[in-house]
């Protein structure tokens, strides 16, 4: 009797969990900072002028690669920030930049290994962030509208494609993966 | 006599340079013809030699110091120890108690070879490179102020690419600066017998000719800077006490004492020769004292205070340098023995550090006791 209701208990549960499956995705470990000071503030311009100069003192193929994934994964967050607090035109400026760094890193890895160096830790790193940056971004996809037209004060409105953008992004990290 | 002393002490130094090359790393690829492994396998007899040696070594150093104070020994005896000292040593293996040395020819590495920050980029991050088979600080970014730093480019480009030559030319480089320290020593005091307690001290003798700690060229620099203040150059002076922190940073606290010398020089203030070079052992010695709190209280930090104290021409501050030295240097006993950081090596290397101070401020105070 019990040998008869194992197999059937071994069914049930295959059933169930076919009917109830979810999909699950692994979560990256690659850890992305705190947020910094946001546009506006005095502290984010001295930030900016922070950025500038610390761009020399990251100098080197692996400095600058550095430097530019330590931007990208900064602006990603201030993106995500913005999105949040519905300041789409910061947000989607911010988001704009956080892609050209991630561009900006590749080359140097490129220049590192023609300069004798062995690059293979810097891949590696740089298919951590476009991973994280890929789930960051999958999950704005879905908090954020699809267009949105920025209207100020004294300018004329402007209209952001904001998925659009954010698939861009995706995009451009998904060529790393 | 004379001569029987000195055959004694270079044949002693040549056995202490042959004693080195028994700690070579086994993952030092470049000397591995010379790899024997000993130190690693017969810990208590390395350890037995390494104690006796260094008693052998304050042995001298009590009868030289002796002898400059009799004047039995005389300024060319001076330079004739000294010479045999330097090249009796400088072609000792260098990481028989610390593997600085590798650090900062990494560090140089990264900074001339690979052209990166070594204050972002650790050796470690250029995946291949033989120096991280044994270098024991590769997962760290530059420890040395920038001035150090640029220094180093100076052995490294010497060196050509070769690890050994690099080596020895950055041995070179700091033997340079001891000889430059002693010079600068001779000149404030003019007198041989304070210049010897400081250069033929075993522990600065080790830590700057074997081990070739970074920390003279602090000194020396420190030291030259106060030399300037007394001859009112305040403005080179200030930039050579700025080049001495940028080699190590620990001279930032000579800084209030720097200060106070010029606004009495300034003022017109007479200060002793002991009284000047009173407040910078002092400060030193503090942060000596202090510098557990940072990390560790290294045996090298030592040379801080060690530079200035000897011009001080005190019993006591001999007797408690001296065997505060020879504490320091056996403070490195435990971990040659049990090969180990864990328990008991912390406990007992507070009480080979402190017994020798202990014991000598004893004999002191029975000495003064009995006069």
């Amino acid at each position: 009797m019990k040998n008869e209701k194992f197999p059937c208990l071994i069914i049930l549960v295959f059933f169930l969990l076919i009917f109830f499956k979810t999909s699950v995705f692994a979560e990256s470990s690659y850890v992305l900072p705190y947020p910094s000071s946001m546009p506006g503030s005095l502290s984010y311009k001295l930030h900016l002028i922070y950025e500038n100069i610390s761009k020399y003192w990251y100098f080197g193929d692996f400095g600058q690669f550095d430097y530019n994934l330590k931007m990208t994964d900064k602006y990603l967050v201030e993106s995500k920030t913005l999105f949040e607090y519905k300041q789409y035109l910061l947000g989607y400026k911010a988001l704009q930049k956080s892609d050209q760094y991630f561009i900006s890193a590749l080359p140097n890895l490129i220049r590192a290994e023609r300069n004798g160096k062995n690059s293979f830790q810097g891949v590696a790193e740089l298919k951590g962030t476009a991973q994280k940056h890929t789930e960051v971004l999958s999950k704005l996809q879905q908090e954020v509208p699809q267009n949105f037209i920025w209207t100020p004060e004294d300018a004329k409105p402007t209209n952001l494609n904001l998925k659009d953008a954010i698939d861009k992004s995706i995009e451009i990290r998904n060529k790393y993966l | 006599m004379k001569i029987a002393v000195y055959a004694l002490y270079f044949l002693f130094l040549l056995a202490f340079t042959f004693f080195s090359y028994l700690f070579i790393d086994p993952n030092l690829i470049y000397l591995k013809n010379l790899y024997t492994g000993i130190a690693f396998s017969n810990r208590l007899i390395v350890t037995l030699i390494y104690f006796f040696a260094v008693l052998v070594f304050f042995g001298f150093y009590f009868i030289f110091i002796n002898y400059f104070k009799k004047k039995i020994f005389v300024r060319k005896d001076f330079v004739i120890i000294l010479i045999m000292t330097v090249t009796g040593l400088i072609f000792s293996y260098p990481a028989i108690l610390s593997y600085d040395i590798f650090n900062y020819i990494a560090t140089s590495k990264v900074a001339f070879f690979y052209h990166e920050n070594p204050y972002i980029l650790m050796p470690i991050q250029f995946v291949g490179d033989p120096l991280l088979l044994f270098t024991h600080a590769a997962n760290k970014i530059a420890l040395y102020a920038p001035f150090w730093i640029l220094l180093t480019s100076i052995p490294f480009f010497v060196g050509f690419g070769n690890f050994i030559l690099t080596l020895f030319s950055l041995k070179i480089l700091n033997v340079v600066f001891y000889l430059l320290t002693i010079l600068l020593l001779y000149r404030i005091s003019k007198n041989i017998y304070s210049v010897a307690i400081f250069a033929f001290n075993p522990l600065v003798i080790i830590e700057t000719i074997i081990s070739s700690h970074n920390d003279i060229v602090m000194m020396c620099l420190a030291l030259f800077a106060i030399i300037l203040v007394q001859k009112k150059k305040y403005l080179i002076a200030s930039l050579f006490l700025l080049f001495s922190i940028l080699i190590k940073y620990s001279t930032i606290f000579l800084i209030p004492v720097f200060i106070y010398m010029i606004y009495s020089k300034v003022k017109e203030k007479g200060l002793s020769m002991e009284k000047t070079y009173l407040l910078p052992t002092i400060s030193m010695v503090i942060i000596f004292l202090l510098s557990p709190l940072r990390e560790e209280m290294y045996p090298w930090y030592a040379t801080w205070f060690l530079t200035f104290s000897c011009l001080l021409r005190s019993k006591f501050v001999f007797i408690a340098t001296s065997t505060l030295s020879l504490g320091l240097l056996l403070r490195y006993l435990p971990y040659m023995y049990l090969g180990s950081y864990a328990f008991p090596t912390p406990l007992l290397r507070i009480i080979f550090t402190v017994m020798p101070v202990v014991i000598g401020s004893s004999y002191y105070w029975y000495k003064i006791k009995k006069v």
